[in-house]
């Protein structure tokens, strides 16, 4: 029996253990701290708007689309026209675009507000308490109207006057229905007056306005916008055919421009010359662009004047119009061949004239589209120091008597964009409920501390207290992004109209997409600096001390256990976390 | 059933009857066709076993190591260089004491990279604690690996079925497969001394301080002694059932002989060939097969070689710098018998060269027409080569 035993016994003495290792406190061992620590996108940083765009395209991939539009409303209350006419800076520095092609933000912007409009949401945001302060708004642009909603939902009433009989400002007059359809912009407008805004249509504020606004209102916004375009100071200017561009745009958009034949010349570079080229063709006509730099100096989106050039508008560069003079045959402009001489800081090339031989360019009408300007002096902000804030998109003035005055939108946007109007907006917006609630003094450093990674845009989100207030605003790089996690993926192609489909209607040319599609899309997106609880720091942590919530809401790192090896640090696809240093 | 198979296949055949639950591996030649087979088998649901496609043959070991912890019946198989990159995890499978099997394909190391037989890759892990069985045909292969998870799990050591690239793994025979109820017999379903177990947790493998770690190593050690003791009893319970046994080593009329001849892996059939020869014409000669290399069995070796004259072992291994790896175990289990015989290491087949009963021949009359070995090894066959290793 014992000889038995025995020879069953297998010596196996080994190292096992009953005892949980949860005694072994290993984060006792630890000189290196990880952190969840999210940081800013380089689109959002880019973005006029500050809208949270890495936090917008990953609620898209969980398919929560009211989420991710009301994420872009808190920057933004026109994505569905910002969707469609924004240059969107955001794509040029989006850090996709080092490792395959950027993200189309834009597509996914107009994406969520047409989904929005499909099923009729309405927006949950935040608003402050009311406030007893009222403000005025001149102009229903795009700067005016942000002005209001955002001001509105600080807690004050507003009142936005506008002189023509439908708001939106170049919006509505100005940008031509094939790139913004009447119906997404109404429906815009529609929700911000559904949120409280007042707004006073064929109502022309006078000059003496302000002075006389006192006992009614405490602030008043001016908005205008440039309504006027600038003259070219060349003869011949003013004769019979020679038309203003914006007014032309105002036309065809009011449905009363006539149908156009032969040869139209256009002067200008901007993206209202490549408008007015592109709905000459559309009623009929045929269009030059006379330009006196070169294509690639031209302030218009240049994808704008790709599609120009596709539909089959000329481009004439480096010709600048000395005069203009009418016969039996038509207009006779005379143009001077222009040279480069240089650049300036920005790469836009410097002309002079070239000198030689002038070229003589006949055309049946001429459009004028080198610039526009305020429509009355008494717009413009003042030049003076005193009493006067200027900041990034808008300059403040504050009265000793009467209501503090607001500028914004072109009227002092170096870019004059749309979205640089909604940025102006929302910077009145907070200056103004910093100067109500803390005084003068406080308006700079209030602007400045919710500035989107230190960056000139700003967040209103920021500003109210919300969430987003705790994001590091370090900028994150594409060096910083562990692409080990992410496969290249074609861009979105944007379906539009066909070439042909185009000419002779003004049908919008970009065509919607599926949510398939945007989904697709969106989860191209790294969410740089963003948590999208991809939970590698949880599979990769050896101490098993990254916590999942019970809500998987957050994850947490339990510091008794973590021994900072910084492999969640390293894991993490998108620098939603920080290794530091142990205090000690 | 007799079935003519590959050597591979026979190695598939009997870990299909062993029931393996967990099968781990990364291709590498002359090994691919034993997994090949048996992934077939795991998808076509002949098998009821998971099989782990990983990306390196450290991770297949790595992959084993966490499913026989849990308790389950594991396979895999390797050659060189794959067996090279499981070094680590071969001694920690030992050293947890987890009774993996594994199929070694011999095949040399390179570079030059060469596919063929060569028994330096096992031989180099001799130390790591496993078990180790060297195969002379594909017969004894199937045995071979039936036997091996009793012993593994018997000993609570991991074990290495070694088969020739080749000559073994890709040379069909005929081969008796048994029935699997008799199999089923004699290799019961694995019941685990220890394992991984949620509703008791506890973890393996932690930090040993210097007071327990020797006695660790102690109990591989005591276990690999006994595990010479269990195989005898194996052998004998396996051939009741199946009517074959090899023994840890063969003597093969090795009572009268002068000079034997010390073979293993299929070295060993040709030898057989020879010892016929030779004895027509009068020669008394033997042949030790040995098939059991780790735990060594020395004392086997010794009473069969003890009353020889001269000892000519076969390597087709180097220890570079000190020869023939059998030879040296030769020597350290004669070298307290008094008046032991002299030890001939001869060193052939390296790299897959042909052994023929030529060279087998010549390897005999320089052993017996010279009074004492003339250096501790003999490369056989070496050509004559250009050194024109600098280009002008």
């Amino acid at each position: 029996m014992r000889q038995k035993a025995l020879q069953n016994f297998v010596p196996l003495f080994m190292p096992r253990s009953y005892m949980s290792t949860e005694v072994n406190k290993t984060g006792s061992w630890r000189f290196l701290r990880p952190r969840y620590d999210e940081k800013t996108a380089p689109c959002s940083a880019a973005c006029p708007a500050g809208e949270d765009i890495a936090r917008i395209e990953m609620l898209a991939t969980q398919g929560l689309f009211k989420e991710a539009w009301e994420t872009i409303l808190r920057e933004n209350p026109f994505p569905a026209v910002c969707g469609r006419v924004c240059f969107h800076p955001c794509e040029g520095v989006c850090n996709r675009g080092e490792f395959d092609a950027p993200i189309a933000i834009h597509a996914l912007e107009r994406f969520l507000a047409e989904t929005a409009l499909r099923y009729d949401l309405k927006p949950d945001l935040e608003r402050n308490p009311e406030r007893k302060e009222r403000i005025a708004v001149v102009g229903a642009g795009p700067a005016g109207l942000s002005a209001a909603c955002f001001l509105n939902r600080l807690g004050y009433s507003c009142d936005v006057f506008e002189a023509s009989p439908e708001p939106g400002g170049i919006l509505r007059w100005g940008i031509p229905e094939y790139r913004l359809p009447l119906s997404a912009l109404r429906s815009e407008i529609a929700r911000i007056e559904g949120e409280g805004v007042r707004i006073v249509t064929d109502r022309r504020i006078p000059a003496d306005f302000v002075d006389r606004a006192g006992g009614q209102y405490d602030a008043v916004f001016i908005g205008c916008g440039y309504g006027r375009t600038t003259m070219l100071r060349i003869p011949g200017e003013e004769s019979s055919g020679v038309e203003d561009g914006l007014e032309f745009l105002n036309r065809v958009r009011k449905g009363i421009a006539p149908q156009l034949d032969g040869l139209s010349a256009v002067i200008g570079g901007g993206n209202t010359a490549v408008d007015v080229a592109r709905s000459i063709l559309r009623l009929g006509g045929k269009a030059v662009i006379l330009y006196r730099r070169r294509r690639r100096d031209m302030p218009a989106f240049q994808e704008e004047v790709e599609m120009a050039l596709e539909e089959g508008v000329e481009l004439r560069e480096l010709l600048a119009p000395a005069a203009i003079a009418k016969d039996r045959r038509g207009l006779l402009i005379t143009l001077r061949p222009m040279k480069v001489i240089g650049e300036d800081e920005s790469g836009r090339g410097r002309v002079e004239p070239a000198g030689g031989r002038i070229e003589e360019f006949r055309a049946r009408r001429v459009f004028k589209a080198t610039g526009a300007e305020a429509a009355e002096d008494w717009l413009n902000p003042p030049s003076r120091k005193r009493n006067v804030i200027f900041f990034d998109n808008g300059v403040l003035v504050n009265r000793t008597k009467g209501p503090a005055v607001v500028y914004g939108g072109d009227l002092t946007n170096e870019t004059k964009s749309v979205t640089h109007a909604v940025a102006s907006g929302k910077a009145a917006a907070i200056a103004l409920d910093a100067l109500f609630r803390e005084g003068f003094a406080a308006v700079r450093s209030r602007l400045k501390s919710c500035a989107v990674g230190n960056g000139k845009s700003l967040s209103m989100e920021i500003y109210m207290g919300g969430e987003r207030r705790l994001r590091n605003p370090h900028v994150v790089g594409f060096e910083e992004i562990n692409t080990d996690y992410f496969h290249f993926a074609p861009r979105l192609t944007q379906p539009k109209l066909m070439k042909e489909e185009r000419l002779g209607t003004f049908k919008e040319i970009d065509l919607k997409i599926s949510a398939n599609l945007a989904i697709r899309e969106a989860e191209r997106c790294f969410n740089c600096g963003i948590c999208n609880r991809c939970d590698n720091c949880y599979l990769f942590c050896p101490d098993l001390a990254v916590i999942r919530e019970k809500d998987a809401a957050g994850r947490i790192v339990n510091y008794e256990y973590c021994k900072g090896c910084g492999l969640c640090v390293v894991e993490c696809p998108r620098n939603a976390m920080t290794l530091e240093e142990e205090e000690r | 059933m007799k079935r003519v198979l590959e050597g591979s296949h026979a190695v598939a055949e009997a870990v299909r009857l062993a029931k393996a639950q967990v099968i781990s591996a990364y291709p590498i030649t002359p090994q691919t066709h034993i997994v090949e087979i048996l992934s077939e088998y795991c998808s076509s649901g002949k098998m009821n076993a998971r099989f782990l496609r990983v990306e390196s043959e450290h991770s297949a070991l790595a992959a084993l190591i966490g499913a026989q912890s849990s308790g389950v019946r594991t396979f895999t198989a390797t050659s060189s260089q794959g067996l090279a990159l499981m070094h680590e995890l071969l001694h920690w499978a030992a050293g947890a004491r987890l009774p993996i099997v594994m199929a070694e394909v011999n095949r040399a190391l390179g570079p030059g990279w060469n596919i063929w037989t060569d028994q330096t890759d096992s031989l180099a892990q001799r130390d790591t604690g496993w078990i180790q069985l060297y195969c002379e045909d594909s017969q004894e292969v199937l045995d071979t690996t039936l036997q091996a998870y009793r012993l593994a799990e018997e000993v609570n050591l991991p074990v290495m079925v070694v088969l020739d690239a080749f000559f073994l793994s890709h040379t069909y025979e005929p081969v008796d497969i048994p029935d699997e109820k008799d199999v089923d017999r004699f290799l019961p379903p694995f019941t685990p001394k220890f394992q991984l177990d949620t509703a008791n947790p506890c973890s393996f493998g932690q930090l040993v301080t210097p007071a327990f770690y020797m006695e660790m190593r102690y109990d591989i050690d005591r276990a690999m002694d006994m595990a010479i003791a269990r195989f005898g009893d194996i052998e004998e319970e396996y051939h009741r059932l199946f009517k074959r046994r090899y023994g840890a080593v063969e003597a093969v009329q090795c009572d009268d002989a002068d000079i034997i001849f010390v073979t293993s892996g299929t070295v060993t059939s040709t030898c057989r060939l020879v010892l016929k020869a030779l004895r027509d014409r009068g020669e008394k000669v033997g042949i030790l097969k040995v098939k059991l290399f780790r735990p060594s069995p020395s004392e086997e070796i010794s009473r069969a070689l003890g009353t020889a004259k001269k000892v000519a072992v076969i390597d087709r291994n180097c220890s570079f710098g000190a020869g023939g790896i059998f030879a040296q175990e030769v020597r350290a289990a004669l070298c307290n018998l008094p008046g032991h015989p002299l030890v001939y290491g001869y060193i052939a087949g390296i790299g897959g060269r042909d052994v023929t009963p030529q060279l087998l021949e010549e390897i005999y009359w320089k052993t017996k027409n010279s009074d004492f070995p003339e250096k501790d090894r003999i490369w056989m066959g070496i050509q004559e080569v250009s050194h024109g290793t600098q280009r002008s």
